[in-house]
């Protein structure tokens, strides 16, 4: 089972929202679609759930070229960053209303969804409707539903951003054990780029309708092909540094070393933060972020350097690598 | 304390709504009328007894049921047609809205007063059309068996809208994302208005099903302007039959019997209407 974007464009008008799309996710595996709001990846996944008709290209899902397919026919598990739970009903008829739809009989329903209620710890709210669940409830019984539906595809659309931080922790392991377990492609989309690398085998960060990069969570780290993905993830924000010739370094702040040669700075903010501690610096070249062991005392003047294989440059006109 | 928020509107419910009632119940135990020389005489429930014989009052009774029923549940059905269509996105839906709210917007002893120059016989345009095919005269609003049909097509003409925009609001309310996985689930779009539209737009139904069946249970001047009542009083109704009691008779005593009554009745077709809605959602419930 995999899922195959072919320079799949969508456009409103004139304006194309996504444009020249290439995808391939294989089995099992998952690829989230990471950008800022406005960047395409929600139009992309209603693309392949069927919810939206692309302009131009085509949508394979395992081997079957589904573009014109209806969503009905699609066999796609989605979660909706509403949840979409349908309100009139209880957690059991929500699970088995679709499988109702779909023809299949009552004896057969009871004991299906009575089986994904108790994969899901769900068992004790199946009488409650979803206006009683709190969010991460609600969250298990969206998946649930997705489950309930054997896709060929799942599709998660901000699962997460309903949730308060500690929960979507926890969360994490589960919401990833569960999907992977089976043998459809993942697509999950999300704005959060610890979500992403938590989540997901690949990345695709998303930028304007286009694909800006796709890797590993590694490689978009450690080798990020333009200056808006090297800026996009990681965390702080990468150090950019003018240079000669239109070129811009740019070095991570964990990156950034103390010693006797090298950039002087001026230490004008600081920030612990546990284990590490956040070094906001002034220098000639414009503010500095740097990222150290919370022990080191720092004084008030310092001289930064860096070892060149971690410095990445970029060109200033066109962002990309070089 | 929140409660006493609710102050303000209450009192006004009951000095607009709640005096009048007490004041009617009171007067439907008392003769007042030009015999009395309009002076309020107790006479022991002599109203209420001269009701229960009054072969007109039953009548009346009978016929505002069926008016009432009869143009209510066409109302709702043409208005969730007609909500359904103006939430699809069409090309030139916002004049359609607009236009179709009109017939609502017009004063309903205009519209009944037009309503009667269409029936006409013979001059009116469907008398025109029936004499053009060689049929003889429907004598629409002179025939007992069918004026009230005419009376309700007008009420249906100017109501529905009404009802359809409290259910397009309903209507609005219904997140599409609850469509979108419905149709993931393999759901199909015409099984969806069952399972989801439906359902969640039952309370906006009970409301519009409340309002319409309260104003059509007091319908008046629709019935005035259109046929006063006649012919031989068969579309009289109960309003229509107190108002006449009171202005033409001068027997407000009875007038007032005749009011509460009417009341009572409208209480009781509401809880009807009521249960039956509450019934319906339980068998959704045990279907489950």
């Amino acid at each position: 089972m995999n899922l195959v974007l072919q320079n799949v464009g969508r456009r409103f008008g004139r304006k194309w929202i996504v444009r020249h799309l290439d995808l391939e996710v294989g089995e099992g595996e998952c690829l989230a679609l990471l950008g800022p709001s406005g960047c395409g990846k929600s139009t992309t996944l209603r693309l392949i759930a069927g919810l939206d008709q692309p302009n131009e290209g085509s949508i394979t899902i395992a081997g079957e070229d589904v573009t014109t397919v209806s969503p009905v026919d699609r066999r796609i598990g989605m979660v909706f960053q509403s949840y979409a739970l349908f309100p009139h009903l209880t957690v059991f008829a929500n699970l088995s209303l679709g499988l109702q739809v779909r023809g299949i009989a009552a004896s057969e329903r009871k004991q299906r969804v009575a089986s994904v209620l108790a994969l899901m710890q769900l068992e004790d709210l199946a009488e409650r409707h979803p206006a009683e669940l709190s969010g991460g409830q609600r969250q298990r019984v969206a998946l649930a539903r997705a489950l309930l539906r054997d896709p060929l595809v799942y599709l998660l659309d901000e699962p997460m951003s309903n949730l308060d931080a500690q929960l979507r922790e926890d969360l994490r392991p589960q919401l990833r054990h569960l999907i992977l377990q089976g043998s459809q492609p993942v697509i999950y989309v999300t704005h959060d780029q610890h979500e992403a690398m938590a989540m997901a085998h690949r990345i695709a960060v998303m930028r304007d309708g286009k694909i800006e990069q796709i890797g590993t969570p590694q490689e978009l780290y450690h080798n990020p092909l333009s200056l808006f993905v090297a800026s996009f993830i990681g965390r702080p924000q990468i150090n950019l540094l003018p240079a000669e010739s239109g070129i811009i370094k740019a070095i991570r702040p964990e990156h950034l070393q103390l010693s006797s040669e090298g950039i002087p700075c001026r230490l004008v903010y600081r920030e612990w933060l546990g284990t590490s501690q956040l070094l906001i610096l002034e220098s000639n070249r414009g503010r500095l972020r740097m990222l150290c062991a919370s022990e080191i005392t720092i004084p008030e003047t310092i001289k930064l350097n860096w070892s060149p294989e971690k410095e990445h440059q970029f060109d200033a006109s066109s962002g990309e690598r070089c | 304390m929140i409660q006493l928020l609710l102050v303000p509107a209450a009192l006004l419910i009951a000095l607009v709504f709640g005096i009048p009632l007490l004041r009617y119940s009171w007067l439907s135990f008392h003769a007042d009328s030009v015999l009395t020389g309009l002076v309020a005489i107790p006479n022991h429930g002599a109203n209420w007894l001269r009701l229960l014989h009054d072969q007109r009052f039953w009548q009346d009774t009978y016929q505002t049921a069926r008016f009432a029923t009869v143009s209510v549940s066409l109302e709702l059905l043409l208005a969730i047609a007609i909500a359904l269509l103006l939430d699809q996105r069409w090309r030139g839906r916002g004049v359609v809205r607009a236009i179709s709210l009109l017939p609502w917007a017009l004063p309903t002893t205009v519209m009944a007063l037009g309503w009667r120059w269409i029936f006409n016989t013979p001059y009116g345009p469907i008398e025109q059309f029936t004499e053009l095919i060689g049929l003889q005269p429907l004598n629409i609003l002179s025939n007992p068996n069918i004026t009230w049909l005419a009376t309700v097509v007008g009420d249906v003409w100017k109501t529905t809208p009404f009802a359809a925009l409290i259910l397009l609001a309903g209507l609005q309310t219904i997140p599409n994302d609850l469509y979108e996985a419905f149709h993931l689930e393999g759901g199909h779009p015409r099984a969806a208005l069952f399972q989801i539209t439906l359902p969640l737009l039952q309370p906006y139904l009970l409301l519009s099903l409340l309002f319409r069946l309260a104003q059509a249970f007091g319908v008046f001047d629709l019935i005035q302007v259109m046929t006063g009542g006649g012919p031989a009083g068969s579309t009289e109704s109960l309003a229509l039959y107190a108002y006449l009691n009171a202005m033409r008779f001068l027997d407000f005593g009875y007038s007032a019997t005749v009011m509460i009554s009417g009341f009572l009745l409208l209480v009781i077709a509401c809880l009807i209407a009521w249960l039956i809605i509450k019934q319906t959602s339980h068998w959704r419930e045990a279907l489950k």
